[in-house]
């Protein structure tokens, strides 16, 4: 059989992490860009649109993330287009992610007192001009420590893209194992390398929601 | 059970006529020309299958099926796109064209040949029981009460479905990787797949080495395509046709197997 | 395109995949719960060892992919001579799962409890055990119960990874199904839909329970 040094091991893993981030950054970016349309369909006082954000979010927070990955991946297809696992898993990780995001600065928004609305209403400022002013400064600052939070989530969420065939971290991993037969070795250096991918976002995520929280 | 049998047929039936209609809507479209258009052809390939396909350091695929895929795209003169699949979803991967060809140690049987069709066959293959020393089967019946480890989809998978004793507890895994790994963890002290497989294990962990239980079906390799791709089925089987002549079949099987290609294969 | 007629034949494999989701839920949420209550406990009135191992045990599960964990401790324990079942692995590891984020959800309550509250039960000569029970415990829980309820239905949402270890589960019936009649799309538009279903179910049973735990605050 081929030989593989634990250095052969490492570089491949550490070549497929990279595959792992960028996966997560474009979801990440998708995610962040439909949930902001999202939540200022929320914001409209139509109650149509809110309830279709809300069946949204009940949609792909109530189902697996892995079977939206199923669905995209052989879903789309179906429709007549084509679909490489990597546009699938970014598809369902968009989804994914904003049907979280959404809820979670809705969250942030709620904490601010209605009066506002109201005061700045009264003042003659547009529906526009109270989100951009008012709302948006203050919700912003609350919303990041939450939000960086929740993107350790996207990228744990990645490791599912491994079962529709995306040769990420996970599937390089299993590869590898296959490869090599040392799985407790193997399995855990995958999960170091993801341990010091999120830990780092998970300890500025406190670390500004610390800092946000004595500000005020 | 007979209303059972008659609400089956009657799926069937629909399910049959909705194929039908399927199949007259893609007719128009000729992948044949699409690939020479495109000059490219997209093969899937296992990379979880030694010898047929697994990949080096180099995380690339390698192996029986990767060279036939070569030397199919060097015969139509196109590049080559090499996707990698499992075997749970080479056959959607057909279906919903993300690739033209399958190439996939692909054993035929009728439910697979409801959905996609196939060429002639391009390498030998047995499927088998096999296990570690210590656990006493040689025949089906013996099965009865163990457990045994198979890749789901698989035509092995099919086979003891239908006629391993009731009480056979089958573990099914998603992709062969996790199959093996099933096996060479200790999880499941047999598995049911290709002899070659077997082989493999042999070599690269002599102290897990299973030994051969029972052959279960002689199921040579077929290339997978789509439904009512004509054109391009008697343009592949031309090219196995003269593979099988000009002794490129027996170098591949000489380069990955050892051994030549058995007596009369593909006649 | 679409044609559903064909999952027919197999709505026992799915059936016996929802009931296998089902018990592995209701198992892993108490277990879950337990083990998270636990360790909220040692972390937030605990020595400073226990509390660092428990920081690091939450950080460790917090921070990795559940598949990989799931991985783990089928795959890689054998080699250390840990054997499991498909069952027994699963279990184990939505445990810790769930036991990792309730941790945090649970001890984010007890923080929340005034001190006032807690010196007060002390000078009434209440021993530690009794002032957890009865005047930490429920205030606490019910002040995260809400995203305690989101968690669990994460994790069971979650358990379809389980899948991958030959679990006969939900996932598991609509991979069968679907390498046995090749209608992909079909199968898993009706188990996400089931475990829609499933989700929404939770939500509700996690609501009476609620009530009736925390029904004193109503009357009063």
């Amino acid at each position: 059989m081929i030989e593989f040094s634990n250095y052969d091991i490492i570089r491949n893993l550490i070549f497929a992490a990279q595959w792992t981030v960028l996966l997560s950054l474009v979801a990440f970016i998708g995610g962040t860009l439909v949930a902001l349309a999202l939540t200022a369909l929320r914001l409209t006082r139509n109650s149509i649109l809110q309830k279709l954000v809300a069946v949204y979010i009940e949609l792909f927070q109530g189902t697996p993330l892995l079977m939206q990955m199923f669905l995209c991946f052989f879903g789309v297809s179906l429709l007549g287009y084509e679909i490489s696992a990597w546009s699938a898993a970014i598809l369902a990780l968009t989804l994914f992610t904003s049907a979280f995001l959404v809820e979670i600065w809705r969250g942030c928004i709620d904490t601010l007192p209605k009066g506002q609305w109201e005061a700045s209403r009264c003042l003659g400022m547009s529906f526009l001009q109270i989100l951009r002013h008012i709302i948006l400064p203050q919700a912003l600052r609350v919303a990041i420590a939450p939000t960086v939070g929740f993107s350790v989530q996207v990228v744990k969420g990645t490791a599912l893209a491994s079962v529709i065939g995306f040769v990420e971290l996970t599937k390089a991993g299993t590869m590898l194992n296959n490869a090599t037969f040392e799985p407790f070795k193997v399995f855990a250096m995958v999960a170091v390398i993801y341990f010091l991918l999120c830990y780092p976002l998970s300890l500025s995520s406190k670390i500004l929601e610390k800092k946000f929280n004595v500000s005020r | 059970m007979k209303r059972l049998t008659q609400l089956l047929s009657k799926t069937l039936i629909v399910a049959s006529s909705v194929a039908a209609a399927m199949t007259t809507m893609t007719a128009g479209a000729d992948v044949l020309q699409d690939i020479q258009d495109r000059k490219e052809i997209r093969i899937a390939v296992p990379q979880d299958f030694p010898p047929f396909g697994s990949v080096g350091p180099d995380l690339k695929p390698q192996g029986i099926d990767v060279d036939m895929a070569n030397y199919i795209a060097d015969q139509l003169d196109v590049d080559l796109k090499i996707v990698p699949v499992t075997s749970a979803n080479r056959i959607p991967y057909l279906q919903t064209k993300k690739v033209d060809l399958v190439i996939s140690s692909l054993g035929k049987n009728p439910e697979r040949e409801k959905a996609i069709d196939f060429t002639t066959p391009y390498a030998p293959f047995f499927l088998g029981v096999f296990g570690e020393n210590s656990v006493d089967v040689t025949k089906m019946t013996d099965l009865a009460g163990k457990t045994v480890g198979v890749t789901r989809g698989s035509v092995e998978d099919l086979e003891l479905e239908k006629y391993a004793p009731k009480s056979l507890n089958v573990r099914r895994f998603e992709d062969n990787n996790t199959t093996l790994t099933a096996y060479l963890t200790g999880q499941v002290k047999l598995i049911a797949t290709g002899n070659l497989v077997a082989t493999e294990i042999a070599k690269r962990q002599p102290q897990r080495a299973p030994e051969t239980k029972f052959l279960l079906k002689d199921s040579p390799c077929y290339i997978g395509l789509a439904e009512g791709e004509a054109a391009l089925q008697s343009k592949i089987n031309g090219i196995i046709s003269t593979a099988l002549e000009n002794g490129t079949l027996n170098d591949i099987s000489m380069k990955w197997l050892k051994a030549p290609l058995p007596k009369g294969f593909g006649a | 395109m679409l044609y559903f007629g064909d999952l027919l034949p197999y709505s026992d494999v799915f059936f016996g995949g929802l009931i296998t989701t089902v018990e592995l839920t209701v198992l892993t949420t108490f277990l879950g719960i337990a083990l998270g209550t636990l360790c909220a406990v040692l972390r937030q009135y605990g020595g400073a060892t226990p509390r660092r191992i428990v920081a690091s045990y939450v950080e460790l599960i917090r921070n990795t992919p559940f598949i990989v964990q799931l991985f783990f401790i089928f795959f890689g324990l054998p080699a250390i001579g840990v054997m499991l079942t498909p069952w027994q692995a699963s279990v184990i590891a939505l445990t810790i799962n769930l036991g990792a984020y309730s941790t945090e959800i649970i001890r984010a309550g007890l923080g929340s409890i005034p001190k006032g509250q807690v010196e007060a039960a002390k000078v009434l000569g209440m021993t530690f055990r009794q002032t957890l029970t009865r005047v930490i415990f429920v205030p606490a829980f019910e002040k995260i119960y809400p995203a305690l309820t989101s968690q669990c239905i994460i994790v069971m949402l979650g358990s379809a990874v389980i899948s991958q270890i030959s679990v006969e589960e939900l996932t598991y019936a609509a991979n069968l199904v679907q390498s046995r009649n090749f209608r992909a799309f079909e199968s898993y538009l009706v188990t996400a839909l089931l475990y829609l279903g499933l989700a929404m179910m939770m939500r509700y049973v996690f609501k009476l329970i609620g009530k009736r735990l925390f029904s004193f605050r109503e009357s009063s």
